[in-house]
């Protein structure tokens, strides 16, 4: 550290530059904390030269480097965090969607019975299903009987019953209910038991 | 960059310290309210965990965004206040969380640098 008319305030602006890619509320508060550290040791050993207390505060740029590292992925010069912050991001779409999508579909069907009604209820469930097993809220597990119960299920019940060539009516409401309430079962077990 | 042996050795060091420090810093507040110089000196203490002290700051720092700690400014016999770091309800949740798995991660950790382990499947 050079010898300078005031070695803190130099210490600080070294730190302010080396950090100003900080947002400007985390560079005051940093510099604040710094700055009440020297003081206290200060107080605490009046008999300690100030290089000192600054050289044990270590490296501006280190510390501002710290600071970067701490404030997250969404800084420039924070590469320690953008790492770890891209798979975050995968997958992190609200749990309430892939549960609406695969349980909306069926009723979408049900309204809209004649085409396309049916292809987006298909592509609904399609897309439900993804998004259920790209989430971070759930375990393989439960991903993997979520979509049994949700999907595969209903689909197979569905191609099973118009391959049968059965009448459209009241069984075919009947059915379909009976399906609806499956899914909105499994979807409400998906939602107990989804991760924050 | 290429870093030297030394650079990689430290590196080792600093890894580690990095994952644990945080729940350091909490378990340095276990028992009562700290203020930053006091915490600075009971890490330089420890020795393994001793780093530029500036570094903690923004640790600090976090852990109270993050709602671990929480701190209040206490007037002080000698000099100026001191800001004083208390663990919060999550924050302690967080260290008990930590006591309760590091054991397992300790042990696992010097079982795999101390016990010799056969090449094949032979189990002596």
């Amino acid at each position: 550290m050079k010898t300078s008319a005031d070695p803190v305030r130099d210490y600080l602006s070294a730190v302010e530059r080396e950090g100003s890619a900080l947002p400007a509320d985390r560079r005051q508060e940093l510099l604040a904390d710094l700055a009440e550290h020297i003081e206290v040791t200060r107080a605490e050993r009046p008999d300690a030269p100030i290089g000192e207390v600054l050289a044990e505060l270590g490296d501006p740029r280190t510390i501002a480097a710290t600071a970067l590292a701490e404030a997250g992925s969404a800084l420039p010069g924070a590469p320690a965090r953008s790492g770890a912050g891209a798979p975050l991001r995968r997958g992190k779409v609200h749990p309430l969607v892939p549960l609406l999508m695969l349980t909306l579909s069926l009723p979408f069907m049900m309204v809209f019975p004649d085409l396309p009604g049916p292809l987006f209820g298909v592509l609904f469930r399609i897309t439900g299903a993804v998004l259920l097993c790209t989430s971070v809220h759930w375990t393989a597990v439960q991903k993997t009987t979520g979509v049994l119960l949700t999907a595969v299920l209903p689909s197979a019940v569905i191609a099973t019953w118009n391959l049968s060539g059965a009448p459209a009516g009241t069984p075919s409401l009947v059915a379909n209910l009976i399906t609806l309430a499956l899914l909105a079962g499994a979807a409400a077990w998906l939602w107990r038991v989804r991760r924050a | 960059m290429e870093p030297g042996d030394s650079t990689k050795q430290a590196r080792a060091a600093a890894q580690l310290r990095k994952g644990v420090l945080e729940y350091c810093v909490l378990a340095l507040m276990r028992d009562r309210p700290r203020y930053g110089v006091e915490l600075l000196h009971a890490l330089e203490e420890s020795g393994a965990l001793a780093t530029s002290q500036g570094t903690v700051y923004p640790l600090l720092s976090r852990l109270r965004r993050d709602d671990l700690v929480t701190t209040t400014w206490q007037e002080s016999a000698s000099g100026p206040p001191r800001r004083y770091y208390a663990l919060t309800d999550s924050g302690r949740a967080a260290l008990d969380e930590f006591t309760r798995v590091w054991p397992g991660f300790r042990n696992a950790v010097d079982a795999f640098l101390t016990t010799p382990h056969p090449s094949t499947g032979d189990t002596q």
